[in-house]
C-alpha cells in the first residue's frame, strides 16, 4: 500500500504574528517496496513533510493517505487510531540518540513493541533480534544507554523501532554526525532491511547514498515539490538550483561518458560499479 | 503546550513597546499600588478601580494585544467569582450599608456580599490586565535589563545584580528551547507508541518518564555546553561587564512617567483627604 500527498499544504504557528507555511500543495506517492530519498536544502520543509506520514503533524490542507489511515486536514475525515499508523510507519528522527530513557538497552528497544500490544516476553526477543539485526551483540543487552557512544546510541535508537516491524520506516538524516565507516555500516543496515521488504524513506544531504542506495529521488524546495525522479536522472538536471552536488563518482562517470567512453550510467552506484563499467568497456 | 496567554511578548511597534522598559517596571509597580489602595466608599473604589480598568484596556488596545488573549487570561478567574461569592454570602461582613439582597427564611444575605467580591476581582482584573501590558510590549531579555538596573543600588552590599540578570536572562532564553526540546521528544516517543492523550493512567505515567528523562539529559548537556562556551568567550562573573543595550530616557518616557505618578498621587490623594467625589457633585452614594 502507497503513502500518497494530495494537495498537502502546512503551515506552523499558523493565524499568529510567526506563522510560516512550510509546505505547499505537495502531491507525491511512495509505492511499497521503494527506497526513497528526500533531499534539499536546509529549512525546505523534509522534516516536516515526513511527520505526516505517521500522523505527527497533521495537514492544514489536503490529506496524507496510508492504507486505510486518512491523515486529513479536516478533523472529521480524519481517522481517530493512530498507534496502528505508527506502528506501520516507523520514524526514526534527527539524531535519535535524545530519545533513550530506559535503564537498559533492551527494555529501551523493547519500549515500542510494548507499546504496540506485544506482550513482554515477546516484546523482549524482539528487541534482541533488532539490536542483533542493527550490529549490537548480547553484551549490550543489561548496559544502560546512557553510557554508549553517539554511534552505538543511534544504532539503539533504531532497533528501537526496528523492534516494531514497521513496514515503513522514515528516517531523518541517519548518518549526520558518523564517521565514513560508520555511515556505510548504516547504510548497509537499511539496505539489508529494505531487501527483507521493508520501504525506506531517506532524507539525507548526502548525494552520495542518493547515488548508492535509493531508487527514487523527490527534491523539495522551498515547502514544494520540485522534482520527483531517479538517481541517475537527478544529477542530470541542474540540481546547484537546490543547493545539491552532484557526487563526484557521477561527475567522473559523466565525464568519461562525454570524453567517448561507452559506458551505461545507470548502472554506476558506487566506486566498485564504475570500475566494473570502465573494465566492460575498454575490455 | 506554547500557549501561554499571561505573559507572552507580543511583537509589534507601538508607541508602549517604545516606551523605555525601567518605566514600565515603574509604571507598572505605580499602578498595582494604586490599583489595591483601598478607597472609603463603594461608589469612590468601583469610580477609581473603573477608571484605572479603562486605562489598561486603553494600554492593552495601544498594544495590539488581541482581545482573545486577554479573555483567556482571565478565563482562569471564573473560578475565583464563586469561589469569593460563596465566601461573601456564607461570611458577611458585620456592617452592611447596601441593603439586603434576599431574605429566605431568615437567612440574609446583603448586596455588600456581592459589591465586595465585584470589588475584588475587578482588582484582580485590572491588576491582570496591567502586567500583562508589561510583559506583551517588553521582551523578556529587555525586563531583565531593567531589572538588573534595579538592582545595581544592591551592589554595595555585594548581592550579585548582573549575576541574577545573567541567571535570569538565559532561564527565559531557554523556555523556548526546552519546549521546543519537549516537542520533539514528545513526537519521538509517539512514534513509539507513547498515547500521551489517551490511554490508561499507567501507561500515561510511562509516558511522562519516557518525556522528562530525555528532557533532563538534553538540559544537563546542554547546561554544560553554555558553560564551557561562555568560558571559552571570556566570561567571568565578577568581571564588570559593559553592555550593548544602553537604556536612555526620551520625551515619551518622562511622558509616561509623569502620567503615571499623576494618577498615582490623585488616587493618594482621594484616600488621604477622605475626598467623596459624589458628595461634592451633591449626589449621596454608598
Ligand atoms: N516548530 C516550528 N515552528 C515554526 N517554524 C518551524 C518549526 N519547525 C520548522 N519550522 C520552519 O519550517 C521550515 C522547514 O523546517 P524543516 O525542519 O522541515 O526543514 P528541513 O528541510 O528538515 O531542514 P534540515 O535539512 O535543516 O533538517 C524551516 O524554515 C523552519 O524554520
Ligand atoms: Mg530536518
Amino acid at each position: 500500500m502507497p503513502i500518497t500527498f494530495r494537495d498537502v499544504s502546512f503551515t506552523y504557528a499558523a493565524k499568529t504574528p510567526f506563522s510560516y507555511e512550510a509546505l505547499k500543495g505537495i502531491n507525491l506517492q511512495i509505492d511499497e517496496g521503494d527506497f526513497v530519498a528526500i533531499v534539499g536544502r536546509t529549512g525546505c520543509g523534509k522534516s516536516t513533510l515526513i511527520q505526516h506520514m505517521n500522523a505527527l503533524l497533521n495537514p492544514s490542507q489536503g490529506c496524507v493517505e496510508i492504507d486505510d489511515f486518512h491523515n486529513d486536514s479536516d478533523k472529521k475525515k480524519r481517522t481517530k487510531k493512530v498507534k496502528p499508523l505508527r506502528q506501520k510507519v516507523g520514524m526514526v528522527f534527527q539524531f535519535p540518540e535524545y530519545q533513550l530513557f530506559e535503564e537498559t538497552v533492551e527494555k529501551d528497544v523493547a519500549f515500542a513493541p510494548k507499546n504496540f500490544g506485544m506482550k513482554p516476553e515477546e516484546a523482549l526477543q524482539k528487541a534482541h533480534e533488532a539490536l542483533g539485526e542493527v550490529g549490537l551483540d548480547e553484551s549490550f543487552y543489561t548496559r544502560s544507554p546512557f553510557e554508549l557512544s553517539g554511534g552505538e546510541k543511534r544504532r539503539v535508537a533504531i532497533a528501537g523501532i526496528l523492534a516494531a516491524s514497521p513496514e515503513f520506516l522514515v528516517v531523518d538524516e541517519p548518518t549526520a554526525g558518523l564517521d565514513p565507516k560508520g555511515a556505510e555500516t548504516m547504510m548497509d543496515l537499511f539496505r539489508s532491511i529494505h531487501e527483507k521488504g521493508t520501504t525506506i524513506i531517506l532524507v539525507t544531504h548526502d548525494m552520495d547514498l542518493v547515488l548508492k542506495y535509493c531508487n527514487k529521488v523527490i527534491v523539495i524546495d522551498d515547502g514544494e515539490v520540485a522534482e520527483i525522479t531517479t538517481p541517475d536522472h537527478l544529477f542530470d538536471v541542474d540540481v546547484e538550483r537546490y543547493s545539491l552536488q552532484s557526487p563526484l563518482l557521477f561527475s567522473f562517470a559523466s565525464s568519461l561518458l562525454k570524453g567517448g567512453l561507452a559506458i551505461e550510467r545507470d548502472q554506476v552506484s558506487d566506486v566498485p560499479s564504475l570500475a566494473k563499467e570502465i573494465a566492460r568497456c575498454i575490455r | 503546550m506554547k500557549n501561554f496567554a499571561l505573559g507572552k511578548y507580543v511583537p509589534f511597534d507601538s508607541l508602549v513597546h517604545r516606551v523605555d522598559p525601567r518605566v514600565k517596571i515603574f509604571a507598572t509597580i505605580a499602578l498595582l499600588v494604586a490599583i489595591f489602595l483601598p478607597q472609603e466608599t463603594y461608589s469612590m473604589t468601583f469610580l477609581v478601580e473603573g477608571v484605572l480598568f479603562l486605562l489598561a484596556l486603553t494600554l492593552l488596545f495601544i498594544s495590539h494585544v488581541r482581545f482573545r488573549d486577554i479573555l483567556l487570561s482571565l478565563r482562569s478567574l471564573w473560578f475565583l467569582v464563586i469561589f469569593l461569592l460563596v465566601i461573601y454570602i456564607v461570611v458577611p461582613k458585620k456592617e452592611n450599608v447596601l441593603g439586603i439582597a434576599w431574605n429566605l427564611n431568615g437567612w440574609i444575605v446583603y448586596w455588600d456580599a456581592f459589591a465586595e467580591a465585584g470589588k475584588i476581582v475587578l482588582r484582580l482584573v485590572t491588576m491582570i490586565m496591567v502586567t500583562m501590558v508589561l510583559t506583551a510590549t517588553t521582551k523578556p531579555l529587555d525586563l531583565t535589563y531593567a531589572l538588573e538596573w534595579y538592582m545595581t543600588p544592591l551592589k554595595v552590599v555585594r548581592f550579585p545584580a548582573a549575576e541574577v540578570a545573567m541567571t535570569v536572562s538565559i532561564a527565559l532564553r531557554f523556555i523556548p528551547t526546552l519546549l521546543e526540546d519537549a516537542s520533539r521528544v514528545m513526537k519521538a516517543q509517539a512514534s513509539r507508541g507513547v498515547d500521551f492523550e489517551h490511554g490508561r493512567l499507567w501507561q500515561k505515567i510511562t509516558g511522562l518518564t519516557a518525556l522528562i528523562i530525555p528532557l533532563f539529559v538534553s538540559s544537563f548537556l546542554r547546561s554544560e555546553e553554555l558553560a564551557n562556551a561562555m568560558e571559552c568567550r571570556g566570561y567571568d562573573p565578577r568581571k564588570k561587564r559593559t553592555r550593548y543595550r544602553t537604556f536612555r530616557l526620551h520625551v515619551r518616557d518622562v511622558l509616561g512617567l509623569l502620567l503615571v505618578a499623576a494618577i498615582l498621587a490623585g488616587v493618594i490623594v482621594l484616600l488621604a483627604m477622605h475626598i467623596d467625589l459624589f458628595a461634592l457633585w451633591g449626589i449621596h452614594a454608598l
